[in-house]
């Protein structure tokens, strides 16, 4: 059996496709497009292209799907939706069953949440409308240097020092990129206090919710090496490197949903009676 | 196995329902319109804490300013700084731009320092017929009940030679049995969502709220008692994913209990202030001086709010009560951004809820609701940690 999970973001589309081989699970493919203007044509061309990874004909194939994300209410055939919160818990500690701290990096939010033991999610936190320690923030300060992503990542990695900034909000921030640039600091040294600065957002907000290891970061961002190291410096711990794409995290949390939920409507249909005790 | 019903849904078919819902729709409603075509006047009133009573026993109409269907707040930016919340820049936006021009006359009291930065602007820059000003005591107790009995007799003065009108006692007690007896229906409607399957909807019994300060109390009381009898006719609706309550200051607009109630979840409760289960607790009393038994309900009997000194206790307790009686899976706090008061009650109501293990997910907003996607992620998010059995 197939199940799907879906991540519509704001930058991305994911899907992820699990293969259920009588209960043992492994990701069968998986798809990265970037976002259409509507949610349900991102949805479309993820599964498209993930459908012809897989060599499956259609949708019609899949035994559930499940999407989440802020696009995830938004797709005409699939019903089921879970929140990006509970599906990058699920998705990381998946990938690694140790986790317990996920800091996730969307183009336009990001999340810290923290699991028990057993996985279930303790608490999170989430940035408000600001852009500041997100993906979008990213593109704002490369943009400003004149450097693609991956250059900016780069560039950090060579700085010899760091020009620290002191605003975390996108639009003061690059106000400062901006002096300086005028003052003739090295670029280098820019982009390692641009990283910095979202480092330090980061773990603000892993503080929050009282991270403990092993701390995962998932998200596009999460490929960002220079970050990494910025984040493990100021959380005093090492970031799990995941077996998988730190970026289909969320849409394998969605894929697995799509199976739990698949499973949990079986089991009901097969219950002779309904509970009626409150939740 | 017969249709599902969603929760609310039925309440569509309730002609009281649709006219409370028609007139929070605008700052004017129709309601209001035929009052003053009539000749009626009518007294804006900032925030909850100006004594309603009073003004129907004057044979005025009290209507709780709103700037219902505002888009934005321009007009404000050069009377408030960036430090006022957005409460009362939309509510001085909607004025400048005419939107209350309906009122005959505007009361406040000294809730917060934005709210008295909003009567001082308003008063400075809108000819209104009538303005008053209520010094409202920061504790509670016997000697504050006392003081403002006395400010309560300073008002009523001021209506009475404002206005032309003798307020007596015998007017006073009619203004006061009518809106004991719509707190006492609204509490009726209230108590119908302790069950397992509550009929109505969190932002329904908003709306219902805040329709009693739209228009006349009579009219609002007559339509008040049809809905307590549709209600009571409809069949049970869906069972809820989770039963939340709502805490904090000031809502009025459903909107945002429409966007928490997306998400699978029933708001089945609430400690609000002006249009809430606060306003409704309780009854005021007639059995001494009128004017100190409005002022009493006013500082003492009513459960307070954060700028009431001292009350923290009792309030966490109100709340943890209304958890307890509506069975509530966890509380949602609600802050305008900018609010001082609220906003340190936040920090102390999560510890309080921490040590209680009450799950709390805390929620920032601005006055015009804003930033739907990520509010909901957080809602939807919050509603599957505390129904999540399995782990």
């Amino acid at each position: 059996m197939y199940f799907a999970g879906c991540d519509l973001g704001s930058t991305t589309g994911k899907v992820v496709i699990l293969d259920d081989a009588g209960g043992e699970v492994s990701i069968a493919g998986w798809s990265v497009v970037p976002a259409s203007y509507l949610p349900e044509d991102t949805a479309g061309a993820a599964f498209d292209d993930v459908l012809h990874r897989c060599s499956l004909d259609s949708l019609d194939d899949l035994t559930a799907t499940c999407c989440t994300g802020y696009g995830r209410a938004s797709v005409s055939y699939i019903s089921d939706n879970v929140s990006e919160i509970t599906c990058h818990a699920r998705g990381a500690r998946w990938a690694h069953p140790g986790a317990r701290t996920i800091i996730d990096i969307g183009g336009q939010d990001v999340k810290a949440v923290v699991l028990s033991g057993t996985g279930k999610v303790l608490d999170f936190a989430m940035n408000d409308k600001c852009a500041a320690g997100t993906g979008k923030f990213f593109e704002v300060m490369a943009n400003t240097l004149c450097c693609s992503l991956p250059e900016l990542g780069e560039l950090a990695r060579r700085a010899g020092a760091c020009a620290h900034m002191t605003s975390q909000c996108s639009v003061f921030a690059e106000s400062e990129v901006i002096a300086y640039m005028n003052q003739g600091t090295a670029r280098e040294d820019i982009a390692a206090g641009i990283h910095e600065s979202i480092a330090r957002r980061l773990f603000s907000m892993a503080e929050r919710v009282g991270y403990r290891e092993d701390v995962v970061l998932t998200g596009g961002c999460a490929k960002n090496e220079a970050l990494r190291v910025a984040l493990e410096g100021l959380l005093g711990c090492l970031l799990v490197r995941l077996p998988i794409d730190p970026q289909i995290v969320g849409a394998l949390g969605a894929a697995l949903f799509a199976r739990e939920h698949h499973a949990s409507a079986a089991r009901r249909s097969d219950a002779p009676t309904r509970s009626t005790g409150r939740a | 196995m017969g249709k599902e019903i969603i929760v609310g849904e039925e309440l569509a078919d309730s002609a009281a329902y649709r006219r409370l819902e028609a007139s929070i729709q605008e700052p004017e409603s129709e309601e209001m319109r035929a009052w003053k075509d009539a000749g009626g006047k009518v007294i804006g009133c900032l925030y909850n804490n100006i004594p309603e009573e009073l003004i129907v026993a004057a044979g005025l109409t009290p209507y709780r300013i709103r700037a219902v269907g505002s888009t934005g707040a321009e007009l404000a930016d050069s009377r408030f700084s960036q430090i006022n919340c957005s409460l009362v820049r939309h509510l001085y936006d909607s004025a400048k731009r005419g939107r209350f021009d309906f009122i005959d006359g505007l009361v406040a009291a000294n809730d917060c320092d934005h709210m008295r930065k909003l009567y001082e602007n308003w008063k400075a820059t809108i000819d209104e017929p009538y303005f008053y000003f209520l010094g409202f005591p920061k504790k509670h107790g016997e000697p504050q009940a006392a003081r403002l009995a006395t400010m309560l007799g300073d008002f009523k003065k001021s209506l009475e030679g404002s206005f032309g009108v003798e307020v007596t006692d015998e007017k006073l007690r009619a203004a006061i049995d009518l809106l004991n007896e719509i707190r006492q229906l609204q509490r009726e409607l209230r108590d119908m969502c302790t069950s397992d399957d509550p009929p109505i909807s969190g932002a329904q019994m908003l709306t219902v709220a805040i329709a009693g300060d739209s228009m006349p109390k009579k009219v609002y009381r007559d339509l008040l008692r049809q809905l307590v009898i549709d209600v009571r006719c409809m069949g049970d609706a869906t069972r809820p994913r989770a039963r939340l309550v709502i805490y904090g200051g000031e809502i009025d607009s459903p909107e945002l209990l429409v966007a928490i109630e997306s998400q699978g979840a029933l708001v089945v409760a609430d400690s609000l202030g002006g249009f809430g289960s606060r306003n409704c607790a309780c009854d005021v009393s007639t059995t001494g001086d009128l004017l100190f038994d409005l002022a009493h309900w006013l500082v003492v009997d009513r459960p307070h709010e954060p700028r009431t000194f001292n009350t923290a206790p009792e309030r966490y307790a109100y709340v943890d009560g209304i958890c307890k009686e509506y069975g509530a899976d966890g509380v949602v706090q609600v802050h305008v951004s900018m609010c001082d008061l609220w906003s340190y009650d936040r920090l102390n109501f999560d510890r309080h809820a921490g040590m209680r293990n009450i799950p709390c997910l805390d929620l920032d907003i601005e006055y015009v609701l804003s930033g739907e996607g990520q509010l909901k992620t957080r809602v939807q998010a919050f509603v599957e940690t505390i129904t999540d059995k399995e782990r």
